[in-house]
């Protein structure tokens, strides 16, 4: 059964998310965004660097999960990330969702750390998302 | 050692030869459409492999110098998965599977190509070929609604001077 009661969004979970990110962290997070791509051949085979466009978004908090043990295996990070500041990124590159974003964005680098995203999810509240929570993977120099 | 040209040589091919079997079969890939073909070592890391693409990835290496040309040998791994089509409920994703079985052969057939440098503008013909056996299809793994095969092939190239 569908949800008619009537409330119309006004922006409040947005504006609490972001005071609840400046208050307990407030930092920034840099997302490199594929530039356009010649296509040709060297591209597709790593003869030609890709370009990149960076693009700052905030307020984000950056928590570590759960470490697991596995020999070997790296750190998983949640990056909590503004709706607002995301929504300004895809303002700046006219792509037309978040998600279009996220999958043009090749890392995430947080504090002078480059990490890799793995998956996103989003938080909604009244029809709108107020909050990103980008599940992230440490990236080695050499990765990006 | 050199496998450099054989490696981009043999992905142009497969690149080439799928766009003519299945123009249909593309991939949007850093901002550009293109085959649905896609170097793995080249691209930034998968956190999961794309639906209804195929992923080439280079593993062993072999090399035999008791020739009068040298022979390097590379293992590729090619790597497909799908999940059906959305209108269908993913019901058809077996068929799609066997759709992206035909279309490997095709693309492998035949079994060889001509070596390019391609580190020159336009690539470079060289003076040998690049070729490979048939491939070995290895079984269907099916995790929930995605369905993967990987498909292993020897692909050969004579050293020429300068590689």
């Amino acid at each position: 059964m569908s949800d008619t009661a009537s409330r119309n969004p006004n922006g409040a979970a947005q504006m609490l998310a972001d005071a609840l990110l400046r208050t307990v962290a407030g930092a920034e997070a840099t997302l490199k965004v594929t530039g356009s791509n010649p296509g040709t051949d060297q591209s597709q085979l790593g003869l030609v660097a890709t370009t990149f466009a960076e693009v700052v978004v905030s307020p984000v908090v950056l928590r570590r999960l759960k470490p697991d043990w596995n020999e070997g295996g790296q750190s998983k990070w949640e990056l909590l990330v503004s709706a607002t500041g995301v929504q300004q990124a895809v303002d700046v590159f006219d792509v037309d969702s978040a998600k279009s974003l996220f999958a043009m964005t090749m890392a995430v680098t947080v504090a002078g750390q480059d990490y890799l995203i793995e998956s996103i999810a989003a938080n909604e509240a009244v029809g709108s998302v107020y909050l990103y929570r980008l599940l992230l993977r440490e990236a080695g120099g050499e990765a990006v | 050692m050199g496998m450099q040209n054989a490696k981009d040589s043999f992905y142009v091919a497969l690149r080439g030869r799928l766009a003519a079997i299945n123009p249909e079969r593309t991939v949007l890939l850093r901002a550009v459409v293109r085959p649905g073909i896609v170097v793995e070592e080249a691209e930034a890391p998968f956190a999961q492999l794309p639906p209804d693409v195929f992923v080439l990835r280079w593993l062993g290496l072999g090399y035999d110098p008791d020739l009068p040309s040298a022979l390097v040998a590379e293992e590729a791994e090619i790597v497909y998965s799908t999940l059906g089509t959305q209108s269908f409920g993913g019901l058809d994703r077996g068929r799609a599977l066997t759709e992206m079985d035909r279309e490997l052969v095709a693309m492998l057939t035949p079994l060889q190509t001509p070596k390019l440098n391609y580190t020159a503008t336009p690539a470079a013909a060289m003076l040998t070929n690049v070729f490979w056996d048939e491939p070995v299809f290895g079984s269907v793994v099916a995790l929930r609604d995605r369905l993967t095969r990987s498909v292993r092939v020897v692909v050969y190239s004579y050293e020429e001077s300068g590689e």
